[in-house]
């Protein structure tokens, strides 16, 4: 700001550059805001209504009744914590197990290309689809899972309908997915390492475990805090597995936030209520997104 | 002036991306109307449907509408879960992209309070359709609303018990005439097999296949959802009675996984011949009679619910109300409604809800069992048409599911059912 005050002459020319740059800015604004900023708008307007998608209009302004009466909804809370559950087990196992594969991908120099290729696969199928296949898969009668596990001697277990194994079963499949994700970053990450102070540490007489954790994980850190924040997200919004493989049960074990929105919106058809739900699911992500754009930031500088 | 030109440039480009940014966004619309011609009306009907036998029983004849009418008609065909969705984000828009519906019995008061179904008076009135000669509980779940028809009958769904006969002989046991006996009598067969034959295979899913399921316990033991006088009665003696039995006979005598089961998986168990009764919609009885699906045909048979009641259910076929060419759609329906199609459907394993279709000697003859299913459905019941029913289903799909899994006794789940009924209309 300083400089375009001393040199007039080269301020005029900013800010006509700055009006060319607005312009071409202007048709992706205006599609992001019909597209995000209306509807979150909206949503937000609608929360506060006692909105329903059978009757026309907003309904009755209710204030924070919604809010209140989410709160108290004892299988609201017990699904924030249900979804909580499942998104520190699935991040912490999938980072690891993602970590772990990277490494090794990262050191094998033959055929790298065709093991990346196969681990990358569960990735591209759409979740709907995985837990199609892995319903059958796991059919506690005539599932091959169970089929193969008799052949060793150990009995079958009921995978999804057992209220003790459902959770666990969804995490599974969950990380079974989202793994080939995390490989592929922090592989990433690992091949764009500058090989000189691996090196060096060789010299120095380093083992291998301490130029990993002295070397591999302070570099890599950027990298690492990324990807964990951005499944956090995507994990704490899960849906679709949820929906294909249980729908929630058995009982209420694997209901999470965004089945319960589900629910609330496009069965009872109460918006006005699945809107004060997807704001109180909000309050749960921005901080983490905030955590995000900051790390992201300071790793440009 | 270079620069001028290529600012200008510039900017009609950018106008045509975001222009055809907004075509894109209409292109629903525009592929719709290709199928129209403005003088003599849709030449292309669209139809949301269940994949079910039913639903291919109706595609297998479109030919010949097309041949009649010079209509085309495209039937997408999917799964129940992902309907009431797709018909919804439909309904609030300002045109339709189906111009034919299927209505499930239990969203019968929740789309006639909101007026998404055309009423069709007018249309039966000046075409002369008879409406008469459905059975009368058809006609009362998905055909009439307060004295408004707002749907033809498709087909019934009405559950009974589905049984292997050979099995049942074998182990010398008989149907009971009580829902107790029937417990007992299924865990007998799992524990006399040591489990390779489960005495009952059941769909434990939430919330609408352990919903419609147990509602023939609830039925078959004396219990309701309301009175005669409207007061809400879930929770009483009968109720509590019929999830009891329901938890035992799920822990005790059907497969380990049933509680998550779905229809498909159930009836696959079913067909594979690993259980010996299931209670089922009727028209899965053609399925596992069908060779290529079932390893079992010829062996099963439908009966009345030991106790007696079972669940009444079915599907109506609704013009919505914004659909683009009315008249149209109503021509398929009468088409599709009509005795002869009717008959034709049924043949091929529809399930009817037209009497005349119902009491036909060529029909009966292809299908005899269909003379069980119609003494059946005398007796039965239906899930109370109100407003909040798909809520209802939810609320008691979870409660029924809690107390499959052990979080809560039989009662606690229906105090708690009976508790969140109260706010539903």
């Amino acid at each position: 700001m300083k400089s375009i005050h001393k040199h007039s002459g080269d301020s005029s020319i900013r800010t006509a550059r700055r009006k060319d740059f607005l312009l071409f800015m202007l048709p992706s604004l205006i599609a992001l805001m019909l597209v995000l900023a209306i509807p979150l708008a909206y949503s937000l307007i609608t929360s506060f209504f006692d909105t329903n998608l059978k009757y026309q209009g907003l309904g009755e302004f209710r204030g924070l009744q919604n809010y209140i009466e989410v709160l108290k909804d004892t299988y609201f809370t017990e699904s924030v914590l249900t979804t909580l559950k499942f998104t520190v087990c699935v991040v912490v196992l999938e980072f690891v197990v993602g970590l772990v594969i990277a490494l090794l991908l990262n050191n094998i120099y033959k055929a790298r290309n065709f093991f990346f290729t196969i681990i990358i696969v569960p990735m591209m199928i759409t979740p709907i689809a995985v837990g199609l296949i892995w319903r059958l898969l796991l059919h506690s009668d005539l599932g091959i899972v169970n089929y193969l596990l008799s052949l060793i001697g150990i009995s079958g277990k009921a995978w999804l309908a057992d209220s003790s194994l459902a959770l666990g079963t969804v995490m599974f499949i969950d990380i079974w997915q989202n793994v080939p994700y995390m490989v592929l970053v922090i592989l990433a990450g690992l091949v764009t390492l500058p090989t000189e102070p691996y090196e060096a540490a060789a010299i120095d007489g380093a083992s291998r475990t301490q130029s990993f954790f002295r070397l591999t994980v302070p570099m890599m850190m950027p990298t690492f805090s990324v990807v964990l924040l951005l499944r956090s997200i995507t994990a704490l919004k899960t849906y679709d597995l949820i929906f294909v493989l249980t729908r929630g049960g058995p009982g209420t074990t694997t209901e999470v936030i965004s089945y319960h929105i589900y629910q609330q919106a496009f069965r009872y058809l109460e918006i006005g209520k699945a809107s004060a739900m997807s704001y109180l699911l909000l309050l749960l992500i921005v901080p983490i997104a905030f955590l995000f754009i900051r790390i992201s930031r300071s790793r440009t500088t | 002036m270079k620069t001028n030109k290529k600012r200008a440039l510039a900017m009609l480009l950018a106008l045509v991306m975001l222009f055809s940014l907004a075509l894109t966004g209409c292109g629903g619309e525009t592929a719709q109307k290709d199928g129209e011609q403005s003088s003599t009306g849709k030449t292309t009907l669209n139809i949301l449907m269940e994949d079910v036998p039913d639903t291919s029983c109706v595609t297998a004849l479109l030919d010949q509408f097309e041949a009649e009418t010079g209509i085309k008609v495209n039937v997408e065909s999917v799964n129940y879960s992902s309907m009431h969705e797709k018909i919804l984000t439909q309904m609030l828009s300002s045109t339709n992209s189906y111009d034919i519906i299927v209505v499930d019995c239990y969203w019968v008061g929740e789309f006639a309070a909101a007026g998404w179904m055309a009423p069709l008076d007018s249309y039966i009135e000046e075409s002369g359709f008879d409406t008469s000669v459905y059975i009368d509980s058809m006609m009362d779940m998905v055909g009439q609303v307060d004295g408004t028809t707002y749907m033809l009958p498709f087909y019934n769904y009405m559950l009974s018990l589905v049984y292997r006969t050979d099995v049942w002989e074998e182990q010398g046991l008989e149907i009971p005439d009580n829902m107790e006996d029937y417990v007992e009598a299924c865990k007998q067969i799992t524990a006399n097999t040591s489990g390779s034959m489960a005495g009952a295979v059941m769909q434990g899913l939430r919330p609408d296949p352990i919903a419609m399921e147990w509602c023939n316990y609830l039925f078959s033991c004396g219990g309701d959802f309301y009175d005669e006088n409207g007061n809400n009665i879930i929770n009483n003696e009968a109720g509590v009675k019929a999830l009891e039995l329901y938890v035992d006979n799920m822990t005790n005598s059907a497969p380990a996984g049933a509680a998550g089961f779905g229809f498909d998986e159930a009836f696959n168990v079913m067909a594979q011949g690993n259980a010996a009764s299931y209670v089922t919609y009727n028209w899965m009885l053609p399925r596992l009679e069908n060779t290529d699906e079932s390893s079992v045909a010829g062996l099963c048979d439908i009966t009345p619910m030991p106790g007696g009641v079972s669940l009444n259910a079915g599907w109506g076929w609704a013009i919505p109300h914004n659909a683009a060419d009315k008249d149209a759609s109503w021509k398929f329906l009468q088409w599709v409604e009509s005795f002869d199609v009717c008959k034709a459907r049924a043949i091929a394993g529809g399930s009817p809800t037209r009497s005349d279709v119902m009491s036909d000697a060529e029909v009966l003859e292809a299908c005899p069992y269909l003379e069980t299913v119609k003494t059946i459905m005398e007796d039965s019941k239906m899930i109370p048409i109100m407003e909040d029913a798909p809520q209802l289903i939810e609320v008691l799909g979870r409660e029924l599911s809690e107390a499959v899994a052990g979080a809560k006794t039989p009662q606690e789940a229906l105090d708690t059912l009976a508790k969140e009924m109260a706010n539903m209309k």
